[in-house]
């Protein structure tokens, strides 16, 4: 099934949702400013990002005493990006190669690596090509840390990155064996980083290297090619095998569209990927403008992160205090979201798994700060019903009418429909 | 499979209930029977097997790991041909009084050696991974109390999951209670009350039960006081919390705790020594605990990880992903000793050893032996295991 063009201009309802999905939320005159416009104009503007960052961000990782003070205010930044930048989908779509190409701190703990994997995910955030995404993150620094390539060498192979990558980052569980991986692993050899190793060099620059000593020249299988091949050419076997298409499409249809995506909707955006040799940008472009899309309402359950930020967005982007957006950075993770550091290198999945008891508890907590506390920020106007809750007249809005507009933003953020995208 | 859907119908009555715990609840926790709690604690990233019990006569084990073996003047023995990693040391008093067991060569046919996959086998007791439903989750089903197994951690594993909730995740029992502020309350619950479908009916649902369940924890955990001093890692902390829930009497009869990082690719004796030591210091403080409060009888611990390693080094000095490994348990309900016979390492399948004993018999053993329970409905198939529940 091809995904069909949604060709009626955005109502309003239809603007918020947009800016919820591509924004982590907007503000009521946000939402007024795309209604009437036509979805794919409203969807290419969202996807003209610059390299530009949020101005005057006040965390500098470069200043940490410490590792973690180091890790702290690399994840502070982000955050602070997240809620201020000028793209905010450029950052939703870092927010979802983090959690498919995953890298941790346990183990990645350089900021210049931190920066560095972050840059190239802003970089290829909508990529013309995914095996050119694949490809320069497999050479982050990070990356070859967090999987052992770096002590992937000729005779002495390290099978980690190898199998992640095909069953993680392409093609998925199925399409491959054991001796992929093991083949994988001896192509992918030679490839590690120098500089910053070590508890004490956390900011001292590190920079992939291709070691061609520690490189196994001999002759390999993989997914059915032979020859000496080289670790591109693995890298680009695994990201442009038929079946990249359709878990990459997945996963971008569990970001944007629904926390179970319509297989069949999924197989569409894979028919794009493979018409257009992995143009993320395109497949991107026709989900974000398609009737689908705008049929798929509370379909995704806010991560963490997207519930801190899109209360943030949706207040108007308020200034705080830079220890307040250490605490909510803290917060969610304590709601199980550590920013750069999902549980596993599956990544976070997300969906139903975000709502526990005690993550509930914290998201009560989280709006009560942002709303009631002592230091929440003073608003020039509260958010509106259609910013907060999607839709102009629900249910749930009807039943806040007897409070003071603080109250009401607080019962809001942790009504079921704003914590649904 | 009329209990299982007399259970769904019975839960959706009992998240309608915002208050207290729904009569229906306390009926069927009762009909439950049993003061019995088994703990499940799960090391996550595959905990090398061959270096936690070690095979320290067997001349093969040393060939294969010339760098990370446990020399054998370090184990500390525990049978002419097994011994333990010298970080297990808190543990050997319960070995010595006969309360801790070893469960050899556990896994299950055509092993997978992706965590996920393979974690997801043990979670659901279901290798052709069919099932999305946890073993655990099916207890809750049984049992017919959506509060009768917990985790205790942040995000709640697959192996607590139901056909249409999830078991609840206690992230510190302190902060396990709902403050609304004042005067609203009674918008909160006309929110609450606005009519729903789909994933906000399912939001809706779970925020009730939330309020169910810290409403029952905080009626009972402020009569524990810790009966052990407890190791400082967060690990130990969430056992503290295990424990305060069992001396609380809050009901539960699984609870769950994961120990995370052992996924040894390089530097594995750095890596694995200090999270063994993590593990043996905080389950001797819990068994401690136990035994002041009184309630040593009434608990048991097993444990697990996805798979073994490679029974050969690779050279990082760590180990790839393998097949088989050792469980254990330990409690005064708990038979001590090895169960089950040690891996032949000459004899391997494509580098690692052959299982001979089914992950699912083991869990039989607990389920029938210990919690009282239809083994046979929650795993859906006989499985033989060792007597290792006393």
């Amino acid at each position: 099934m091809t995904l069909t063009p949604h060709t009626r201009p955005l109502s309003a309802e239809d603007a918020a949702h947009f800016l919820r999905r591509t924004a982590f939320g907007g503000t009521d005159s946000q939402i007024r400013a795309l209604t009437g416009r036509a979805a794919a104009d409203a969807t290419r503007e969202a996807l003209a990002f610059t390299a530009a960052l949020a101005p005057a961000n006040p965390f500098d990782p470069a200043t940490g005493a410490t590792t973690g003070a180091m890790l702290q205010l690399t994840r502070a930044r982000w955050l602070y990006e997240l809620v201020y930048g000028p793209h905010p989908l450029r950052e939703k779509l870092v927010l979802t190669w983090s959690n498919h190409f995953v890298i941790g701190t346990d183990k990645v703990r350089n900021h210049p690596a931190l920066a560095g994997y972050l840059a190239t995910l802003r970089q290829h955030a909508a990529t013309p090509d995914f095996t050119r995404l694949a490809l320069a993150v497999a050479q982050t620094p990070a990356m070859l840390r967090y999987l052992d390539n770096d002590q992937n060498k000729k005779g002495k192979p390290n099978e980690n990155f190898s199998r992640e990558l095909l069953e993680l980052f392409t093609v998925g569980l199925g399409p491959y064996s054991e001796a992929d991986v093991r083949e994988g692993a001896r192509a992918l050899s030679g490839w590690t980083f120098t500089g910053g190793r070590g508890n004490k060099n956390f900011l001292e620059p590190q920079a992939f290297v291709f070691n061609a000593r520690q490189h196994d020249t001999g002759q390999k299988t993989y997914l059915g090619q032979r020859g000496n091949l080289s670790p591109e050419d693995v890298v680009r076997a695994a990201a442009t095998h038929p079946q990249t298409a359709l878990s990459v499409s997945r996963k971008l249809h569990r970001a944007f569209m629904a926390d179970t995506p319509d297989e069949r909707a999924v197989q569409g955006s894979a028919e794009t990927w493979r018409r257009t040799n992995g143009n993320v940008g395109a497949v991107l472009t026709e989900l974000l403008s398609s009737a689908e899309f705008y049929a798929s309402r509370a379909r995704i359950v806010r991560s963490p992160v997207e519930y801190v930020v899109g209360a943030l967005r949706t207040m108007g982007q308020p200034a705080l205090e830079p220890k307040a957006v250490l605490n909510l950075m803290q917060t969610a993770g304590r709601m199980g979201q550590v920013l750069l550091q999902p549980d596993t290198v599956k990544g976070w999945d997300g969906g139903r798994e975000w709502i526990n008891d005690s993550a509930l508890l914290l998201r009560l907590q989280a709006a009560a700060a942002l709303t009631l506390g002592q230091s929440a920020p003073t608003l020039d106007r509260a958010p509106s019903d259609l910013a907060l809750f999607g839709s102009e007249r629900s249910a749930a809005a009807a039943a806040l009418t007897s409070l003071n507009a603080r109250q009401r933003t607080y019962l809001a953020l942790v009504s079921p429909e704003f914590q649904l995208a | 499979m009329t209990n299982r859907r007399d259970f769904l119908k019975l839960s959706a009555l009992a998240v309608a209930a915002t208050t207290g715990m729904p009569g229906f609840l306390a009926r069927a926790a009762a009909q439950a029977g049993g003061t019995k709690t088994l703990v499940v604690i799960q090391l996550t990233g595959g905990n090398d097997g061959l270096n936690t019990l070690v095979p320290y006569s067997n001349g093969a084990y040393y060939a294969a790991r010339p760098t990370i073996a446990v020399a054998k003047k370090d184990v500390l023995t525990l049978t002419p041909d097994l011994g333990m990693h010298p970080a297990l040391r808190p543990l050997m008093p319960l070995w010595d009084a006969g309360k801790f067991a070893w469960i050899e060569n556990v896994g299950y046919p055509n092993p997978n050696r992706s965590h996920f996959a393979s974690m997801a086998i043990w979670h659901t007791a279901d290798p052709t991974q069919a099932q999305a439903e946890g073993w655990i989750g099916r207890i809750a089903e049984r049992i017919g109390d959506p509060f009768c197994a917990s985790n205790i951690g942040a995000t709640t594993p697959q192996a607590l999951r139901a056909a249409d909730f999830s078991l609840p995740s206690i992230d510190g029992v302190d902060r396990f209670q709902l403050k609304l502020p004042q005067g609203l309350n009674a918008p909160f619950t006309a929110l609450l009350d606005a009519p729903r479908s789909g994933e906000a009916e399912y939001l809706v649902r779970a925020t009730r039960q939330m309020m169910t369940n810290t409403a029952r924890v905080q009626a009972s955990v402020k009569k524990y006081r810790p009966g052990a001093t407890y190791p400082e890692s967060a690990f130990a902390a969430q056992l503290r919390d295990t424990a305060r829930l069992i001396a609380a009497g809050v009901g539960q009869r699984v609870l769950y705790v994961s120990l995370g990082g052992f996924d040894t690719h390089a530097g594995q004796r750095a890596e694995q020594d200090e999270l063994l030591a993590t593990l043996a210091e905080g389950l001797a403080a819990f068994h401690a605990d136990l035994q002041t409060q009184g309630l040593a009888d009434d608990v048991i611990v097993m444990g697990f990880s996805e798979f073994g390693r490679r029974v050969a080094e690779n050279d990082s000095a760590g180990t790839d992903h393998g097949k088989g490994s050792v469980m254990f348990a330990l409690g005064q309900g708990v038979k001590g000793g090895v169960h089950g016979s040690s891996p032949d390492l000459e004899d391997l399948s494509e580098g690692d050893v052959k299982y001979k004993q089914d992950f699912r018999g083991v869990y039989a053993g607990a389920l029938t032996r210990w919690l009282q329970l239809d083994a046979r409905a929650i795993l859906n198939g006989d499985f033989a295991g060792p007597a290792w529940v006393a």
